[in-house]
């Protein structure tokens, strides 16, 4: 497996490390504990009452503020597509005037019907389904020419007010990107704690072991933002100038 | 942008005299030098967490032939390509072969600061490629161009009057200075560039070897864009940049975050660990991963440096450089600057070439204090001038002054005679009457020292030495007691 190049620049490393391992006057710093120490079992992820995931919920409502991301809680999915109505007829297409939405191929986000909610406003809504590289220009298209993306998320984190999306057929990463508003909707019980408690689930959680990282694992932590002309923050750099996160929080 | 360390001094004395540069530099040094300073005080487990960082970091560094390894190896397995590069031009020959294999035409680039260490963007244009920089502060400066001046700010010497000019020269606007109005004909017209670019290269924050990704950070989501739309992505890796396992990450990314910019998390922070499959066909076609070494080798083959390859180029340490806070990034004449480019760029490009960088610094130990990963720099700092005065086979150091070396020799013979010391102390209180003086201070000192006086005044010699003191008050009282 290993190239010509890939050998002769780990036998180089090989020899510089073997070369002074003695008496080397720099410590080499304490041996890292995985097993007990820094990485220990997060407590009762999954067994967290209704009562420790609404806190973890205002959580994410106050980290929210600061870095401008918009976070509202609806009781059920009803609400959320009521909430996405709302706001795709108040927001207005930074470019060109064309209203279109692209969103992820995804249950919760088919649960929430928006080609039907959508349908008088005269917004269409396609779900980026690619079967075959013809389709993929066209999807590609659509994803760019689209205002509002609107993808679920696997987790949130509630220390930072992080989305983590993997990405799959027909959840795109290009959705959370490239359109100017991004809306992301999960349920209530994919608020973890911190990003500690994720790596520890996608290092031992069976099926997050199965699938992997996927292709490309993101983290989002508000909108697009810059701030390399003397210091003034600007959203909307290069990503999304707005996002939104609609939690449903069910009963 | 060529390397220049030799033009320190000129450079910093420009730097030293723009007005505008100073209020940039100290209000970039007030803002992320308090706000890490507090982030870190905040975080769950407290300011000690640097030193975690600093054993893991470490750790991976003693095992870095066994992990690039692995890396590599798992990296291949999630459909990537991995090209190892011993120097500057192998990297850049291999980037070119993969543009002209593929027919590339257009560049886009996320920040990267190991590109401009291999001066890749002089490379892709001589071969008639467009490679257009797309984080804002690195699209300003190429415009101008010009070098970046801070690791993660990079156009922090601009104000915005000069990127308004800018703007209206080179991109046809009506002038503004506003930044959201900039900010946003720079938004239009490089997203016009990403969708339409065949190739898009970054850096790489940190790799890890466990899952075979790379992980890659921004705020501004060039880099996401960058990584996932054109047909080709390629990152560029410091061989150093690796995590062993995927649980190292939370407290690196965490660090690496306050560090830079006092943030908890950087906007994006994107996984990336394969192209494109049939299904799943967001993303590129090809993912290439280039692991540089281009004389990083040479520090881990040295126990004494072996330590600066922890470093995840953060920039926390230009931010309470006090040195750095005066002289700017372009004094230090190379893609990386302040303390992290004062002990790095004499050991990529040559100790004796950039001697006056680790010179330059003060060893006041904020820099330290600042790191994400606690990197002891003003220890190297001092022993890259030991080896500039000494000389060092290892290192191809010559000597930097024999006379300096023969007068500090000559001094520790003095110092080391009760008799030769006073008889020197007698002379200089005599000789210092003859020196100009404004209110108790010497003005000038006569050459060879006439250097600590240009922009100083100098404390003269107590006209009584303390032993003469003891010996005048000693007398009825044993302990010297007032």
């Amino acid at each position: 497996m290993a190239s010509a190049d890939q050998r002769a620049f780990l036998h180089n490393l090989r020899r510089a490390l073997t070369g002074n391992a003695v008496n080397a006057p720099v410590p080499a710093g304490d041996p890292v504990d995985r097993q007990a120490g820094i990485y220990q079992r997060p407590t009762r992820v999954e067994s967290r009452g209704r009562e420790e995931r609404l806190s973890l919920l205002d959580q994410v409502i106050e980290e929210s503020g600061p870095i401008n991301l918009k976070v509202t809680a609806h009781k059920d999915i009803q609400s959320v597509a009521m909430g996405i109505r709302r706001l795709a007829v108040e927001s207005q297409p930074e470019w060109g005037d064309k209203k279109q939405v692209a969103a992820w191929n995804h249950p919760l986000i088919k649960a929430l019907n928006l080609p039907e909610v959508l349908k008088e406003t005269g917004i269409p809504v396609e779900f980026p389904i690619q079967t075959h590289a013809g389709d993929r220009e066209k999807q590609r298209q659509w994803i760019f020419d689209a205002y509002i993306g609107i993808t679920s998320a696997d987790f949130c984190l509630a220390d930072s007010a992080t989305l983590v999306l993997k990405t799959r057929a027909g959840q795109d990463r290009s959705v959370s990107l490239v359109p100017s508003i991004h809306v992301a909707v999960i349920r209530l019980e994919q608020i973890l704690g911190s990003l500690k408690e994720l790596y520890f689930i996608l290092d031992n959680d069976p099926e997050q072991v199965q699938e992997g990282l996927t292709p490309c694992l993101t983290f989002i932590t508000g909108p697009s933002k810059t701030a390399d002309i003397e210091a003034t923050m600007v959203h909307g750099a290069h990503g999304p100038r707005e996002v939104y996160l609609f939690v449903v929080t069910g009963e | 942008m060529k390397p220049n360390p030799e033009q320190y001094t000129a450079t910093a004395r420009t730097a030293v005299a723009d007005p505008v540069l100073q209020k940039a530099l100290a209000g970039l040094q007030d803002r992320f030098g308090r706000g890490t300073a507090l982030a870190y005080q905040q975080l769950p487990e407290g300011p000690d967490l640097r030193h975690v960082a600093h054993d893991i970091r470490m750790d991976a560094i003693q095992h870095l032939d066994s992990l690039l390894d692995e890396l590599a190896g798992n990296f291949r397995k999630n459909g990537g390509q991995v090209y190892f590069a011993q120097d500057a031009k192998d990297a850049v020959a291999y980037c070119l072969k993969v543009a002209q294999e593929n027919n590339v035409k257009r560049v886009v680039k996320g920040k990267s600061m190991v590109t401009e260490e291999i001066r890749l963007n002089d490379a892709l244009a001589d071969a008639g490629i467009e490679a257009l920089e797309t984080d804002l502060g690195e699209y300003i400066i190429q415009l101008a161009n010009e070098g970046p001046s801070h690791l993660i700010a990079p156009a922090v010497h601009k104000s915005k009057e000069d990127v308004g000019r800018l703007f209206t020269e080179k991109l046809g606007i009506d002038y503004t200075d506003d930044p959201p109005s900039l900010t946003r004909v720079a938004r239009k017209a490089l997203r016009e560039k990403f969708l339409a670019a065949d190739m898009g290269l970054s850096g790489c924050n940190l790799a890890c070897a466990e899952t075979g990704h790379i992980t890659t950070v921004s705020n501004e989501g060039n880099i996401r864009m960058a990584s996932t739309l054109p047909r080709i992505h390629m990152v560029f890796m410091g061989m150093e940049r690796i995590a062993a396992r995927l649980q190292d990450l939370d407290i690196l990314l965490r660090l690496l975050c306050r560090g830079a910019a006092a943030q908890k998390l950087g906007t994006y922070v994107s996984h990336i660990s394969g192209p494109a499959s049939p299904d799943n066909l967001d993303g590129p076609e090809q993912l290439h991963l280039v692991i540089l070494d281009n004389g990083r080798s040479k520090m881990l083959a040295d126990p004494d440096f072996r330590e600066m390859l922890c470093c995840i180029r953060c920039a926390a340490c230009l931010n309470v450089c006090p040195v750095y806070g005066k002289i700017g990034g372009h004094s230090y004449g190379f893609a990386y600057s302040g303390p992290v480019g004062a002990v790095v760029t004499p050991l990529l490009i040559g100790i004796n070439r950039a001697a006056d960088l680790c010179q330059g610094e003060t060893l006041c130990g904020a820099c330290q204090n600042a790191c994400p990963v606690n990197i002891d720099l003003p220890r190297m700092l001092l022993l890259l001038r030991a080896k500039l005065a000494d000389g060092d086979e290892k290192w191809q150091v010559s000597r930097r002054s024999s006379l300096e070396k023969a007068a500090y020799q000559f001094w520790a013979r003095i110092m080391q005679n009760r008799r030769t010391y006073d008889l020197a102390v007698d002379a200089a209180q005599l000789l210092q009457r003859l020196l100009p003086t404004n209110r108790g201070m010497l003005r000038f000192l006569p050459p060879p020292f006439n250097g600590w006086t240009k922009s100083r005044d100098m404390q003269p010699l107590a006209a009584e030495t303390f032993a003469q003191w003891w010996k005048a008050n000693q007398k009825g009282d044993a302990h010297g007691k007032r």
